[in-house]
């Protein structure tokens, strides 16, 4: 009988299987995506329509008053 | 049809699954590194540590990071785009509700001031309706009229509404609870209201903060396009922990619409403004371009009316708007089974709406909501799934300061995401873990969800009723 080192429950070699491998690249790529989008959700927001004057003139007033200016 | 309607939850957690095994067999294919045994280090001359430098390669890294750059930057310029066509549309058909056509119908008009007519479904209130009353009286534009919409109620709601001075309406006969109430207030009150008199329907349980009224009467005022306002809510105090997480989560919420500009993703059935035309027009469209009964303002099988209207006014190519200054405060679930109740809810109603709204522009973004959860459940176990594994297989504590630096960043960004709650609300987006928890039970309602739709399981409406003694959910 091989005697394998231990951890709480389980033994140690298993982090050597190759499905432990995929499954930990497959978190690794997960959690960076996450990561990004977290620290997207941090930064402030820019808006190109900000920075490009674009079309958004409006022709004529939208208030339900019909004769404020617009 | 039905068929169809049921395979909705399926067809998205197996697209989610699909993205998945493609990531997954990709990565088997590069046959990753199985790491090396950690190595051993001393800090500070006294303290042995076991570590692993191990991170993904920089390939890898630029990969990651720009896929999930581009696919989140894909989706709302994507969603803006269908947006901005929806406003230019001058098709009176299919988008009657357009605001070009709508200025079109109603230059050179003046139907006179902007007026706020109140609407509160109520089944049974009584604890919450003077709160929510004198919420609305308080107003610094107070409402034209308020109309308590007493629905099979047998406490003490009705006298205690009379007792306040506003008018009841008493549903005659209605089966279809929420929903149906407000369709046969609507019948009685729509008919008189001119342009400008703009109907608000708000929750029993909600109290509006102060401005609220005011700023939708100025949007209105401004805009006649506009055809609705809805409401930012945020959780009341209490609760404990589990009201804690869902302020968190409303706060966070708030932040991403104020981000958005105020874009609306829901109307929220806690308070909403409407301009009659819009309410007349999907009234109109019914057994139409839109789901449900013919005349019927609100769909009476939809779950969650409140994004069934929103669907269905988005459809007709409403401009709407959740500005920053019209916030109400709404109860937060106090048990855990009280906010299973009402999620299982809110996430059946989700999907059972998409199904019933299929694949068009307007859903486009309601599609890709529910694809990112059905994704994130899948990252989550799997992030759980070898946590458990790495932790039940070693003897020995590793650090890794890599995905440290990386949990590190996840912290900054749940504290910042709740900066405004106020010091609770930041020590509990620092600790990671227990919203990390909250983030799993979702996605387990979100399952269940799923798995109940496909399977057709009659979906009952439980409604949660706040007594004195305190809450209760009625099955």
């Amino acid at each position: 009988m091989t005697v394998l080192p231990l951890g709480i429950l389980l033994p140690e070699d298993l982090l050597a299987n190759e499905f432990v491998a995929v499954l930990a690249a497959f978190v690794a790529i997960n959690t960076i995506v996450y990561v990004t989008l977290a620290v997207s959700k941090v930064l402030p927001k820019l808006y190109l329509s900000d920075l490009v004057d674009g079309r958004n003139r409006r022709g004529e007033t939208r208030s339900i008053h019909p004769d404020d200016a617009p | 049809m039905r068929w169809l309607q049921r395979s909705v939850g399926l067809a998205i957690l197996g697209t989610a699954t699909l993205g998945a095994v493609l990531l997954w067999v990709g990565v088997a294919a590069s046959d990753p590194d199985p790491g090396q045994r950690p190595q051993q280090g001393l800090l500070f001359g006294v303290w042995r540590v076991f570590y692993d430098t191990a991170m993904p390669s920089g390939r890898v890294l630029v990969a990651a990071a720009g896929v999930g750059l581009l696919l989140a930057a894909a989706v709302a310029a994507l969603e803006r785009r269908i947006t901005n066509r929806a406003r230019r549309s001058e098709n009176p058909h299919r988008t009657p509700l357009a605001p070009k056509l709508v200025m079109a119908q109603t230059r050179g008009e003046y139907a006179g001031p902007v007026t706020v007519t109140v609407l509160i479904p109520a089944h049974n209130e009584e604890a919450a309706i003077g709160a929510t009353l004198r919420s609305l009286l308080a107003q610094s534009v107070p409402p034209a009229r308020i109309v308590v919409v007493a629905d099979n109620c047998t406490d003490q709601t009705v006298p205690l509404a009379r007792a306040v001075g506003v008018d009841i309406f008493e549903t005659v006969g209605n089966t279809k609870k929420k929903a149906g109430a407000l369709n046969q207030a609507l019948r009685e009150v729509l008919p008189g209201q001119g342009d400008n008199d703009l109907v608000m329907v708000m929750d029993a349980d909600t109290t509006l903060d102060q401005g609220f009224l005011a700023g939708a009467a100025r949007r209105m005022t401004e805009d006649r396009a506009l055809m609705a306002v809805g409401g930012l809510f945020y959780g009341e105090e209490g609760a404990g922990l589990i009201g804690q997480f869902q302020r968190n989560e409303y706060i966070r919420y708030q932040r991403e619409l104020k981000r958005r500009r105020g874009r609306v993703f829901v109307l929220t059935g806690t308070a909403s403004v409407f301009r009659p035309r819009a309410l007349r027009a999907v009234a109109a469209e019914r057994g139409e371009t839109l789901p449900g009964v013919p005349g019927d303002v609100y769909d009476t099988i939809a779950l969650t009316e409140d994004n069934e209207l929103t669907m269905a006014l988005k459809s007709l190519g409403a401009l709407m708007i959740s500005p920053p200054e019209c916030t109400v405060v709404t109860e937060v679930m106090p048990s855990w089974g009280a906010l299973w109740a009402q999620r299982l809810r809110w996430q059946r109603g989700a999907l059972e709406n998409l199904g019933a709204y299929g694949m068009r522009p307007s859903t486009f973004r309601n599609w890709m909501q529910q694809l990112g959860i059905g994704y994130g459940v899948i990252a989550l176990s799997a992030y759980v799934l070898l946590i458990l594994m790495m932790v039940l297989a070693t003897a020995n504590w590793v650090w890794f300061p890599f995905w440290l630096g990386v949990g590190g960043v996840f912290v900054v960004e749940r504290v910042v995401t709740v900066w405004r709650g106020g010091w609770r609300a930041r020590l509990l987006g620092l600790s990671l873990f227990p919203e990390l928890f909250y983030a799993m039970f979702l996605n387990v309602v979100y399952v269940k969800g799923v798995w109940d739709l496909s399977l057709a399981r009659q979906a009952s409406w439980k409604h949660v009723v706040q007594t004195r003694e305190g809450i209760e959910v009625e099955r």
